[in-house]
């Protein structure tokens, strides 16, 4: 924008790639130092690890593969916690008697933690893929929920009453006035929902998978291949964030008035 | 009941409000007739937003009946604008976007939806501005698209609870003479709420005078001034006094 920019400016725009930099340079020298015997690879030995793993398979498949596996748990259990979510959200906070039926039975479930529903899981569902999406499931579909209930119960009354004052029926007043307002926090409980959906799906793996990146990390344990465990973990740094990116695109797609002030 | 001629628009009977234990407007009568301008003044917290609340109907009267036209009032069957006393635009509508809502609600014809859409943006100086949101304009800027909106309705009756109070002066003498302008043109029946004597004295053909919490009325003064109203002139001022010691008296 500005025509130049001070060294001041240049220096604190680099400032974060030097952080993580020089966080590289002490890992690269704790690890070649020997401190950590064989424990701790180099990340010269996790990019090789990581480079192998993208065409030689792990188990079943290579890492594409795994990321897919995993990808597609996480997807079927968010999409179908938004479709049956979402709705239940929006008639909990618009319908008093909805809201007097349905909240208590979420006050009790909400605190669990979507984990410790696994050992469940598996004596319902066996240990194929349907245990690992109904925990992902449980992951996102509680969050959904309670941002599409609370976001339709925090509508400013006055902008109900000034819509009403203009003539909109009960229909349009949700439509067109709860449903717009709860937007923002419909969309903070996706963003939550879908970071927990991929906690729990690397949890279900970790439990029990054949493919999938927490199957990845588990087994760098049992073949004492600790860069095969740091790449896993770097995936799921990376894959989780851009899930979090993509989502934040939609969220300014359908809610452009929430962008910050620009013109 | 007549009044010079005119017929009732809105007639108040024994209306009572209550939130809880507080009694909020006391026993209040009154009409308003066709086609009049009415100011209502009273001190801060005695009740003027909640009784045009339960004018419209957007909060239940606890006794007493409020007729518009002979029948219960109704805002999906009468054509009523009310400009709120706080901001009250839709923060996801841009500002074309909101004024057009109440027109489509109503299913004005596209065409005239534009044609009213350039008026009042003409109006309230927002031409430049349409396509923007709430967030980004001023308080100011904001009011001034609840007041198109308003505008734009065409309604029979405009309520207007302390509108201008947000704006600087020049865009409220300016605004004052706008809404005189409208009501003469369009023969609207207007009740405009303020705490500004000078304006009530100005805008008014007759002023309410309410009491402190709960609300009754104190007086009626009517304003038989030709227009446009000269603040300066002795009949003015004498008048504005008045209401100004009535006020004081509490
Ligand atoms: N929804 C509500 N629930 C309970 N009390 C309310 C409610 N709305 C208003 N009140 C109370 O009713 C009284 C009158 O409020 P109201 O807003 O009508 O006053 P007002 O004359 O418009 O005041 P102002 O000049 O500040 O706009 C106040 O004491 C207020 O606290
Ligand atoms: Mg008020």
């Amino acid at each position: 924008m500005n025509a130049k920019a001070s060294p001041a400016e240049i220096f604190s725009r680099f400032l974060p790639l030097t952080s993580l930099l020089l966080i590289i340079i002490v890992w690269q020298f704790a690890a070649t130092g020997g401190y950590f015997g064989k424990s701790l690879p180099s990340p010269v030995a996790v990019v090789n690890q990581f480079v192998d793993m993208l065409a030689e398979p792990v188990g079943k498949t290579i890492l594409g593969g795994h990321i897919w596996a995993s990808m597609r748990r996480v997807l079927t259990a968010f999409a179908v916690a938004v479709l049956i979510g979402i709705p239940m959200g929006l008639l909990m906070g618009w319908n008093k008697k909805a809201e007097a039926i349905i909240k208590p039975i979420f006050e009790i479930f909400r605190p669990i933690p979507p984990i410790a529903w696994i050992p469940l899981a598996i004596l319902w569902f066996g240990i194929e893929e349907t245990p690992k999406v109904f925990i992902c499931f449980i992951g996102a579909f509680i969050p959904a929920v309670m941002n599409a209930y609370t976001g339709i119960r925090f509508t400013d009354p006055l902008l109900l009453d000034a819509a009403r004052s203009q003539g909109a029926n009960l229909r349009q007043l949700f439509k067109e006035v709860a449903v717009p307002s709860a937007l923002p926090a419909i969309f903070a409980g996706l963003q939550n929902g879908l970071s927990l959906c991929w906690m729990c799906v690397l949890a279900a793996e970790m439990v029990g998978a054949e493919e999938g990146v927490g199957y990845l990390i588990l087994r760098g344990m049992d073949m004492s291949n600790p860069a095969m465990i740091i790449t896993g973990m770097l995936i799921i740094g990376a894959v989780g964030a851009l899930i979090a990116v993509g989502l934040r695109y939609v969220e300014r797609w359908v809610c452009p008035w929430k962008r910050e002030i620009s013109m | 009941m007549t009044n010079n001629g005119r017929k009732i628009k809105i007639q108040v009977q024994n209306l009572t409000k209550r939130f809880g234990d507080l009694l909020v407007l006391n026993n209040i009568s009154f009409n308003v007739y066709e086609g009049e301008f009415l100011c209502i003044v009273g001190p801060t917290g005695c009740g003027k937003t909640t009784f045009l609340n339960v004018l419209t109907k957007l909060h239940p009267a606890t006794e007493g009946d409020i007729y518009i036209d002979g029948e219960p009032a109704n805002p999906q069957k009468h054509n009523i604008s009310f400009v709120f006393q706080e901001p009250s635009t839709m923060p996801w509508l841009t500002v074309e976007q909101n004024i057009r809502y109440g027109l489509e609600v109503k299913k004005v014809p596209e065409e005239e939806i534009k044609k009213r859409l350039n008026q009042v943006m003409e109006l309230v100086g927002l031409k430049d501005f349409r396509n923007y949101y709430p967030r980004q304009l001023s308080a100011s800027m904001d009011q001034r698209v609840v007041i198109a909106r308003a505008f734009a309705i065409n309604p029979d009756l405009l309520l207007m609870d302390e509108p201008y109070s947000q704006l600087d002066i020049k865009l409220r003498y300016y605004l004052e003479d706008e809404v005189i302008r409208i009501w003469r043109e369009m023969k609207r029946t207007v009740i405009f709420v303020t705490h500004n004597i000078e304006e009530a004295v100005y805008l008014a053909e007759r002023i309410l005078i309410l009491t402190p919490k709960p609300a009754t009325i104190k007086k009626e003064i009517k304003v038989d001034l030709p227009r446009p109203r000269n603040f300066a002139d002795p009949e003015f001022v004498n008048i504005r006094n008045q209401v100004t010691e009535m006020i004081k008296w509490w």
